[in-house]
């Protein structure tokens, strides 16, 4: 019996190498004619309307895909960087009682709510709300290269910011619950105010676990398909700062994982957009590799740094 | 300046401004948390009625002609049994193993707690894309054999096919939940056990396993959660439709046919059904959420109300 | 019964002036000196925690530049008693002073409009175990520095930290790694950091909360010897279970039972002859 517990276990742990083998291996066309210029190259849109008629060679640039990807993480990160740090304090050091329970049922509400219902309000509230309320009733003549309509680069920032929000919140509240009671104490002593104690001994003596749950948020974020291709605009275009900061949010985004649903039906049939979708898979798993080890060896890393000897894993 | 200057000081003021922008962030997390279910009851309670769940979404294309959700409904049901079964013994078995049998210290425990954080971060959508290009081999005919006849590939998209790549996608969370629970049972109760001389696998089988099963329960409850929560694995794998593999996928004469063919779920009707998807029936895609927000919501809560069991055994 | 005990009485006080007298206990260190000041004045202190009373009708003097002991068994107020003096329970849940005044120099700590971050300064505090902050040994002492003199000159707090560490007897042990972690130093130093990191911020009055409770008996005898030396200059409030301790180095003792301050007096006087049957029991070890 035990031989069989084993093999579940060496089944789970080593499944992910099958993910990565059966998902490069078929990226391996799509690589071997294009090497770099896969991810240096713009153009997706129309590239993927060409390979449907069969005569014609496309090569993909998925250059726009990339940008529009880091660009929709690392603005989710940042908003609920901001936000999530707050709440986590709010939950552990500030709530009253009262509060502190119905508040944290919300945030595993959240954490509950699939992907697929965010896009459907996030097309519902925020896009018209962009567009009827943030979009300048003149953006069509200031941007004239591409429509300026409220599915866009903000759209999805806000929408992915909340859905990984949650994720984040738990591990800051757990790192922050793990601080011992004897710093708190210690800062109190030295007459520092709760505040002060809070931002300058427990967030950072948390940071580890802020971090690491930063990091896991962002992996979230990278992955998110479906709600990003329901409110980012769907046009593989990559933001640029030519008309100021503002234009750039307002600008529609297409993501690498929104790319493989949005193609990724009928069109699998076709094996060279099968092949480039594969090889769009292929680099959210790098993403994903990187960032999950990334995480571990933030979380290590700053434990050295402050002394922290004992080995620890990332909480998930 | 003497110690009584000193305490008649005035505070240093600035700490009640990050206090107050901690309390505005949780506000706001609270007000948009809660405007979106409020948005979806307000938005999808008038179209709840007796007939939205009895009746099949509509085969056509159209706007506005969406139908209801029976079917989408019995594929998400149908898609977590099957996914709970391929992933139950999986998960249970390994997160056994991890807790009791594994050294930590060893580099094989590392390499297989690296593989299962790092199969943790994968999204789901990878795991749709691996499903296609596993699935699509010849050999796994069987499994989705529905739409191939002749071709040299497999179909790759079927229910079968879905609830495999949907417990693999669950697993790594899964086995996390289990494992804490597994070694939050007391070693007294181990000791006890080894003390009459059963074997390990006997008292792990007799008491540790008995011990932790509402943890386990717990977990498997909440990894359904997410398996009702997926999209983008059933709209690679489960094909883009609206409906079942079999038109009268309800008789048992059919069973196998209908896990080998294609099926809608909640999340799919309700991306079908968004202003983004073919239907556009905005009205019934706030109603299917509604319905799936409840849904993974009550798993939720009786997940929660199994751990709360565990925990009082515990103390 | 109760008014056996030194209690919240006026005229209770007045014996208790009478019993601030010079250092006996340790004459052969340090010459005795006129009658010094009272740094702390506790005048019938009662402390409730919810319903359940703590501490009831502690009275007593603290002189200035002294070491003053709490002993008594675990769980008989001496701490709660301690943490009064800087205000350290505020934070707990149904804590209330239920009667009677603790005067900081005169001032009532626990009057309307008291800075209470100040008087956490003018009263440093160390803990039982050792808490240094997950951060480098300077940065443990320069925090709270920086925190109370925004904008100060990096060479001020370089002076700071090193006359910090050198009151506390650490100087010479971290000079050449004072980036390191302080998670990485020993019990015993540890502790001497939280000490050199609450002179750091200029107290008047030090308080210990069983210091050496952690620490191995070498560690313990170099923290004795610098809180003798740091009597000096600072008013010294430790908080004991081990009487050789507050024998070795108190001036004054106070014993306190079941919330209740029994005798409070010249060390010597309180081990050697006790006026309470009480005392004179638990220092022989009859009980605690």
């Amino acid at each position: 019996m035990p031989l069989l517990l084993a093999s579940a276990a060496i089944f789970s742990g080593l499944v992910v190498t099958l993910v990565v083998f059966f998902v490069a291996y078929n990226a391996v066309p799509t690589f071997r004619a294009e090497g770099l210029s896969f991810i240096t190259r713009g153009g997706w849109d129309t590239q993927i309307n060409n390979a449907f008629t069969p005569s014609k060679t496309v090569f993909f640039g998925a250059e726009p895909l990339l940008i529009g990807t880091l660009l929709s993480t690392v603005g989710a990160v940042l908003v609920s960087l901001v936000l999530g740090t707050g709440c986590a304090i709010f939950l552990s050091e500030l709530a009253p009682a009262a509060i502190r329970r119905p508040f944290e049922s919300l945030v595993q509400l959240l954490a509950g709510i699939p992907s697929v219902v965010f896009g459907l309000v996030g097309l519902s509230i925020v896009v018209p709300f962009i567009q009827n309320y943030v979009v300048p009733a003149n953006a069509a003549n200031v941007v004239p290269e591409i429509p300026i309509e409220g599915a866009s680069l903000l759209a999805a920032i806000t929408v992915l910011s909340f859905m990984i929000l949650p994720f984040f919140v738990t591990v800051a509240v757990d790192s922050l619950r793990a601080i011992p009671r004897s710093y708190v104490d210690g800062g109190l002593a030295l007459g520092m105010t709760k505040w002060r104690t809070i931002t300058r001994i427990q967030v950072p003596a948390a940071a580890p676990g802020l971090v690491a749950g930063l990091v896991l948020a962002a992996a979230r974020a990278t992955g998110e398909a479906i709600a990003v291709s329901m409110v980012a605009g769907a046009i593989a275009f990559s933001p640029n700062l030519n008309h100021g900061p503002l234009y750039m949010l307002l600008m529609p985004i297409r993501t690498i994982a929104s790319s493989i649903v949005e193609t990724g039906g009928d069109a699998m049939s076709i094996p060279s957009i099968a092949s480039a979708l594969f090889a769009l898979a292929t680099l959210l798993l790098l993403f994903s590799l990187i960032l999950s080890l990334g995480a571990r060896w933030a979380f290590a890393w700053f434990n050295k740094r402050m002394g922290v000897r004992q080995a620890g894993g990332v909480q998930t | 300046m003497s110690v009584q200057e000193k305490l008649r000081s005035k505070p240093q003021w600035g700490s009640g401004f990050g206090q107050f922008a901690c309390w505005v962030a949780a506000a706001v997390v609270s007000a948009v948390c809660l405007s979106i279910i409020g948005y979806l009851v307000f938005q999808g309670w008038h179209s709840l009625s007796w007939k939205f769940f009895t009746t099949d979404p509509s085969e056509s294309m159209r706007e506005g002609a969406g139908g209801g959700v029976r079917v989408p409904i019995v594929g998400t049901a149908l898609l977590i049994v099957l996914a709970v079964l391929v992933m139950f013994p999986i998960a249970v078995g390994a997160a056994t193993y991890l807790s009791e049998y594994m050294d930590e210290s060893s580099w094989f425990t590392r390499v297989v707690r690296t593989g299962l954080e790092v199969l943790a971060s994968v999204p789901s959508v990878v795991f749709g894309m691996f499903g296609l290009a596993l699935f699509s081999m010849p050999i796994f005919t069987f499994l989705s054999s529905s739409g191939a006849e002749g071709a040299s590939q497999a179909f790759g998209r079927s229910f079968l096919v879905a609830a495999i790549v949907m417990g693999v996608h669950v697993l790594p969370f899964v086995i996390k939940v289990s494992e804490e629970s597994i070694r939050a049972v007391p070693v007294s109760y181990r000791r006890g056990a080894h003390a009459l001389g059963i074997t390990k696998w006997r008292s792990i089988r007799k008491v540790v396993l008995p011990a932790a099963a509402p943890g386990i329960v717990t977990a498997v409850i909440l990894g359904m959660g997410l398996i009702a929560g997926d999209t983008a694995i059933v709209w690679l794998l489960l094909g883009g439709t609206t409906t079942m593999g079999a038109s009268n996928w309800w008789a048992p004469s059919q069973f196998l046919q209908v896990l080998r063919g294609t099926g809608a779920t909640l999340t799919t009707y309700i991306f079908f059904n968004s202003p983004a998807g073919d239907g556009n029936s905005p009205q019934l895609a706030y109603a299917a959420a509604l319905v799936l927000v409840v849904l993974v919501l009550a798993l939720n809560v009786i997940a929660s109300i199994v751990g709360r069991r565990r925990k009082r055994q515990g103390s | 019964m109760s008014d056996t005990f030194a209690s919240d009485s006026a005229e209770s006080l007045g014996i208790l002036e009478t019993l601030v007298r010079p250092a006996v206990s340790r004459a052969g260190e340090r010459e005795a000196e006129s009658t010094s000041a009272p740094m702390v004045t506790v005048n019938g202190l009662g402390v409730a925690y919810g319903s359940k009373t703590a501490l009831e009708g502690v009275s007593m003097l603290i002189p200035e530049r002294r070491i003053t002991a709490f002993i008594g068994p675990s769980g008989c107020g001496k701490s709660t008693a301690l943490r009064c003096f800087n205000r350290m329970n505020d934070g707990i849940s149904g804590f209330r002073i239920s009667g009677g005044t603790v005067l900081l120099d005169g001032q009532d700590v626990y009057a309307r409009g008291v800075n209470v971050t100040a008087l956490r300064r003018a009263v440093g505090m160390v803990f039982q175990q050792p808490n240094p902050f997950p951060m480098s040994i300077y940065d443990n002492i320069a925090l709270a520095v920086r925190e109370h003199e925004r904008g100060i000159s990096r060479s001020t707090l370089d002076g700071i930290v090193e006359q910090a560490l050198r009151q506390a007897n650490l100087w010479d042990e971290v000079r050449d790694c004072l980036t390191q972690s302080a998670l990485s130093l020993s019990g015993g130093q540890q502790q001497r950091l939280c000490i050199a990191r609450a002179l750091a911020v200029r107290p008047t009055v030090l308080m210990l909360d069983e210091p050496c409770a952690s620490l191995d008996p070498i560690s313990t005898g170099r923290i004795e010897e610098l809180l003798l030396e740091l009597s000096a200059d600072y008013t010294i409030v430790i908080v004991t279970h081990n009487l050789a301790q507050a024998q070795r180095i108190s001036d004054k003792v106070g014993f306190f039972l079941m919330g209740r301050l029994v005798e409070f007096g010249d060390a010597l006087q309180v081990f050697e002859a006790s006026a309470r049957p009480e005392t004179a029991e638990y220092v022989r070890g009859a009980f605690g």
